[in-house]
């Protein structure tokens, strides 16, 4: 199926705060948590609709692969998009967010959008990280925030579209230079600025569904 | 929305617990009879599969009876039998997914052995998939890289065989290296360093033999092609127009610099040697180093051969002695850059061997990989240059080459391009690259001592490169004249350049007519500013700000590298968007903030030479202010109530006093008579007051900096009028104050002897007016009472009756502490000594 554009996306934050969870919650809803068996996966792709226009989210997880700096930096500058996840019952996930985003700075295109996610909200009783509290680290630093659970799927949705909008909306701004695609956009393959309709017969995905 | 479908109707096996063997069973049934990929069931396939990885999972970490199962009946058989089938995109990418839960959820060693355990995923690998769709190959090359975090020594085995000399994960994934998905190529690059770093023996020995030349030619060449087309575009922009272009080119090297050290930095001795000869003969010398000499050197040689421009080529070696360290690379490298002569390349190469060439491999990857891994057990070498060899000249040949040996061909060049007659382009970029090798704690010490670094023989008369410092003094001297072409980055880097080549722990090493080079550069800076100078605020601000600057945001060479935007002929406008300190100055004031800055580099290389520490500097030490909300003691000290209204808009009542220079805003500690806890601090020159026109018991105040709180249009209102007035009159005159205080310094800084400017008379006059009218200050002539009310609202009295008959017109200022009474200043002069800070434990 072809799309307006393709994001990518890479994922990040300490070990263990759900990357992979949700990553695979979002591409794929198939996998619910059963038995207390959450799934992840590292890659994964999935079309949503914004303003109409199909767009395609590709998201790399760079999980494993902080030994080596080369592999780290590329990734930062092939993304579009950034979640920065930190796990809401551990606070030294929280703690780390500074080095994380340091780095994101450093090495990724200056108008990568970088979402800040607090995981694992079904876990209220562990909560270690006030709500205020990612929320003011998100508002000093410019990103947008959200809490998230890969395990009832809350929010999951709104934090991958919710960047998905917000990148959409600087290219709408001409702030993306869109023609260079080492910042992670891709135009689709029938895309042209006079004709940005979709193809005859395609119609936008009622459900998500691994199709795309 | 499939599983409904897929479980409806399902046979009378379909069991209600999705996590079990019996479930497991039934998908097997439903697999099995359903072999031929259709249309009508491709989706149920597709879902059977994923139920199939989701049991696997869970039997995992519950139930080892479902391997057993899974592996009896081959299961994974299905999965390449449906591939085979050739049954569209949508079919593989499910399935390659699916292989991707699956392995990344999959804990236990054992488990894993079972999914690998027959070579089907070998097969997978090698499987053709339909590589133009895209997604089809990022999910492949993720699935491959997920496999590639699995290796380890036990499960290497399933992957390389070394019987067959046989590795498809390794051997599939390179052959995308030069994809033109950025993300297909980091993934490539992830795996190949997950591989290498399993350290199997015979696994290396494979990599070696067979793929090691074939890899390492072409990616030397896909590297070297990138070279040239970031020297393109930097040649084709003389008018900065493609800015993100060249960032993007720029970035991509240094990922590539950065793979190949993350590689050399396993240290795996086979690799290395290979990848080494590859980079130094087929990339670095042939290529970056011989592009340094004019065209019509080295022709023989370089006929009809890709070169870059000498600036580009200077640039890119700097960043390759700022990113790696490994001893076989940088020495020989600098051995080449240093120490060559003309005579030891007569022969083509140094000091014989192998003759470094940049050109195309003879195959591509892809051929060369199928021809080296048929042919079984055989080495292929042609590829592999012969190696350097040792490029250290020895004694005897060092004394026959005597003659030749003035001429070293190369750093004749590097240390030429620092003449900054025409501009100092190529100037900044030989200057990195000496600093770059200068720094690199992987060379050998000798081979810089005397040359960049300070020769630690001590019986040397000369212990120093002078030649190259005379050039470094040039620039300092050149940079101080009031017309050059010299950007400040460049001289800062010569300083920097400068300070390593002659201090050593310490001491400078400096000749009678260097050092005196320097002290003249000195004042010859120092006039330069003084033409600049005006007895004004503005003045003074700016050069406070430049001098903070320059603090805060020393030169960082290796940022300095990363940034593309140097590559392009140094330009005046700011509108290119470029530092400041990366361009030349455009306009008056941009030259002023050029002559501060020149003044201030200049002034701190005279002072580390001269061994003598900075007292001067910085103008406003913001270290002595209030810094904490720790206690102060305010016995001593007036106080006005007032009411701050801040941006926030809420309303607090505090207490201002202005002392030692600054403004200070405190509340009562409970507790604890006479103390103050600061909420907020400023410097009192820092600080713009207004009044406010509609009512005037109120005033704006706003300072830049702040050492406690923020001050942005903060409203203060006093109880009347008079008591903003004289709180207005107290601040400005502080301010007058601490500015002029500051003037003073600056003057004394630059030699420049105190000024009669007519601003500075007027305002002695009117103090003298002031004075001579008989009020000790304005507020106590012509408001009688007025500080003990001050002292009234004040929840920290100080001690009373030292201001004569005003302070006992309120009895409730009675000195409730018994402090002993201290002469306190007029109230119009501001104390320039420190508050009193006392610790509050
Ligand atoms: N309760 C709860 N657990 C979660 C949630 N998300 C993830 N987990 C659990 O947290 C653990 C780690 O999740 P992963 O997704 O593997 O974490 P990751 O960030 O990918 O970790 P690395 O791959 O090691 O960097 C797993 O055991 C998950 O089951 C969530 O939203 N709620
Ligand atoms: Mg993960």
């Amino acid at each position: 199926m072809s799309y307006a554009y393709l994001f990518k996306y890479i994922i990040i934050g300490d070990t263990g705060v759900g990357k992979s969870c949700l990553l695979l919650q979002f591409t794929d809803k198939r996998f619910q948590p059963v038995h207390d068996l959450t799934i992840g996966v590292e890659f994964g792709a999935r079309m949503i609709t914004i303003d109409s226009k199909y767009i395609k989210l590709q998201i790399w997880d760079t999980a494993g692969q902080e030994a080596f700096r080369s592999i780290t930096r590329s990734y930062y500058r092939g993304a579009a998009g950034a979640l920065l996840v930190y796990d809401i019952t551990r606070r030294e996930t929280f703690n780390h967010l500074t080095t994380w985003l340091d780095d994101a700075r450093q090495h990724s295109n200056s108008n990568m959008v970088i979402m800040l996610i607090g995981n694992k909200s079904d876990l209220e009783s562990r909560r270690e990280v006030k709500k205020e509290e990612g929320e003011a680290f998100a508002r000093e630093h410019g990103l947008i925030f959200m809490e998230t659970s890969a395990k009832t799927a809350a929010n999951v949705e709104e934090a991958f579209i919710n960047t998905a909008k917000e990148i959409y909306e600087k290219i709408q701004e001409g702030v993306f230079d869109i023609n260079n695609e080492a910042n992670g956009i891709k135009i689709g393959p029938q895309h042209s600025p006079s004709n940005s309709n979709l193809s005859p017969g395609s119609k936008p995905p009622s459900q998500p569904s691994g199709c795309c | 929305m499939f599983r409904s479908r897929s479980w409806f109707g399902g046979s009378l096996w379909r069991t209600k617990n999705p996590h079990s063997l019996d479930h497991l069973k039934y998908l097997h049934t439903v697999l099995s009879k359903n072999q031929t990929v259709s249309e009508s069931n491709r989706s149920l396939l597709v879902e059977t599969l994923r139920s199939i990885a989701e049991i696997l999972i869970w039997g995992d970490q519950n139930d080892s009876s479902v391997f057993d199962f899974f592996l009896e009946k081959n299961m994974l058989s299905f999965f390449l039998n449906i591939l085979k089938q050739k049954c569209g995109s949508y079919v593989c990418v499910q399935l390659l997914q699916t292989l991707n839960i699956l392995f990344e959820n999959i804990r236990n060693e054992t488990s894993l052995y079972y999914l690998l355990s027959n070579n089907h995923v070998n097969s997978i690998i090698v499987h053709k998939f339909d590589f133009s769709d895209e997604e089809v190959m990022a999910y492949y090359i993720s699935f491959l890289k997920t496999l590639s975090l699995k290796l380890n020594s036990h499960t290497i085995h399933f992957f390389y065989n070394d019987h067959t000399n046989d590795f498809p994960l390794y051997t599939e994934a390179i052959k995308f290296f030069k994809h033109p998905e950025s993300m297909v190529r980091i993934a490539v690059r992830t795996l190949t360093l997950n591989v290498y770093r399993v350290q199997d023996h015979s696994m290396l020995r494979f990599i070696r033999n067979k793929t090691a030349a074939p890899y390492f030619s072409n990616l030397v060449w896909f590297i070297g092609n990138h070279v040239l087309e970031l020297d393109a575009c930097v040649r084709n922009d003389a008018d900065h127009s493609s800015q993100s272009r060249l960032a993007d080119l720029v970035a991509e090297h240094l990922d590539h610099l950065h793979y190949l050290n993350d590689i050399l930095c396993l240290n795996i001795d086979e690799l290395n040697d290979v990848l080494i000869d590859h980079l130094l003969n087929k990339l670095f010398v042939p290529l970056y180093i011989f592009s340094l000499l004019p065209a019509h050197q080295f022709s023989p040689l370089q006929e009809g051969k890709p070169r870059v421009s000498s600036v580009v080529s200077l640039f890119l070696l700097s960043q390759i002695f700022l990113i790696t360290r490994q001893e076989a690379l940088v020495n020989d490298l600098a051995n080449v850059i240093l120490k060559s002569t003309a005579a030891n390349w007569e022969n083509g190469s140094f000091v014989a061997q192998a003759r470094p060439v940049f050109g195309a491999p003879s195959r591509t990857l892809e051929e060369s990989l199928e021809t080296s891994t048929s042919s079984l057990g055989e080495a292929t070498s042609e590829d592999v240059s012969e190696p350097v060899g040792n490029l250290n000249i020895t004694d005897e040949e060092k004394e026959q080459r005597l003659a030749q040996e003035a001429q070293k061909v190369f750093l004749e060049v590097v240390v030429n391009s620092l003449d900054c007659d025409e501009n100092d382009y190529a100037a900044l970029f030989a200057l990195c690259l000496l600093y770059a090798i200068s720094q690199n704690e992987g060379l050998d010490h000798i081979m810089l001592d005397g040359m960049l670094l300070p020769a630690r023989n001590t019986e040397l008369k000369q212990r120093y490169n002078a030649w190259l410092v005379q050039k470094l003094v040039n620039i300092v001297t050149q940079s101080c004249q009031a017309v050059c072409k010299i950007r400040l980055v460049t001289l800062e880097l010569a300083i920097l350049l400068l300070q390593k080549l002659v201090l050593l722990e310490g001491k400078n090493l400096l000749s009678d007519a260097h050092y005196a080079a320097v002290v003249g550069a000195k004042e010859e800076s120092a006039a330069l500013l003084t033409s600049y100078y005006k007895r004004e605020d503005m003045f003074g601000e700016m050069f406070e700000s430049e001098d903070e600057d320059m603090r805060k945001k020393p030169l960082n060479v290796e940022w300095l590298m990363m940034d593309s935007n140097v590559l392009l002929p140094p330009t005046g406008t700011p509108m290119t968007g470029i530092d400041f300190g990366k361009r030349l100055p455009c306009g008056e004031v941009e030259r002023a903030r050029r002559a501060i800055r020149v003044f201030l580099l200049v002034r701190s290389l005279w002072l580390n030479l001269s061994g003598l520490k900075e007292t001067q500097l910085p103008l406003t030490n913001r270290n002595d202010c209030v810094q904490s909300d720790t206690d102060l003691d305010l016995t001593n000290s007036d106080l006005l109530a007032c009411h701050v209204i801040g941006p926030d808009g809420v309303r607090n009542h505090r207490f201002l006093v202005v002392e030692s220079n600054q403004i200070i805003l405190v509340v009562p500690v409970p507790g604890k008579l006479g103390y103050g806890r600061p909420k907020l601090a400023a410097m009192l020159h820092d600080l713009d007051v207004s009044a406010d026109k509609h009512d005037s018991r109120s005033l704006f105040l706003s300072a830049k900096f702040t050492t406690v709180g923020p001050m942005v249009n903060t409203k203060f209102i006093f109880d009347d009028h008079i008591r903003c007035m004289a709180a207005q009159q107290r601040l400005t005159k502080g301010r007058t104050k601490a500015r002029e205080e500051k003037m003073r310094q600056m003057e004394k800084l630059l030699d420049i002897p105190p000024s009669e400017s007519p601003q500075y008379n007027l305002l002695q006059q009117l103090r003298h007016q002031h004075r001579s009218a008989g009020s000790r200050s304005m507020l106590h002539h012509k408001i009688p009472g007025f500080p003990t009310q001050i002292r009234v609202s004040s929840a920290s009295p100080r001690p009373s009756g030292d201001e004569g008959s005003e302070a006992s017109n309120s009895p409730g200022t009675r000195s409730r502490d018994g402090s002993p009474k201290l002469p306190r200043p007029r109230s119009e002069e501001i104390q320039l000594e420190s508050i009193k800070v006392k610790q509050h434990k």
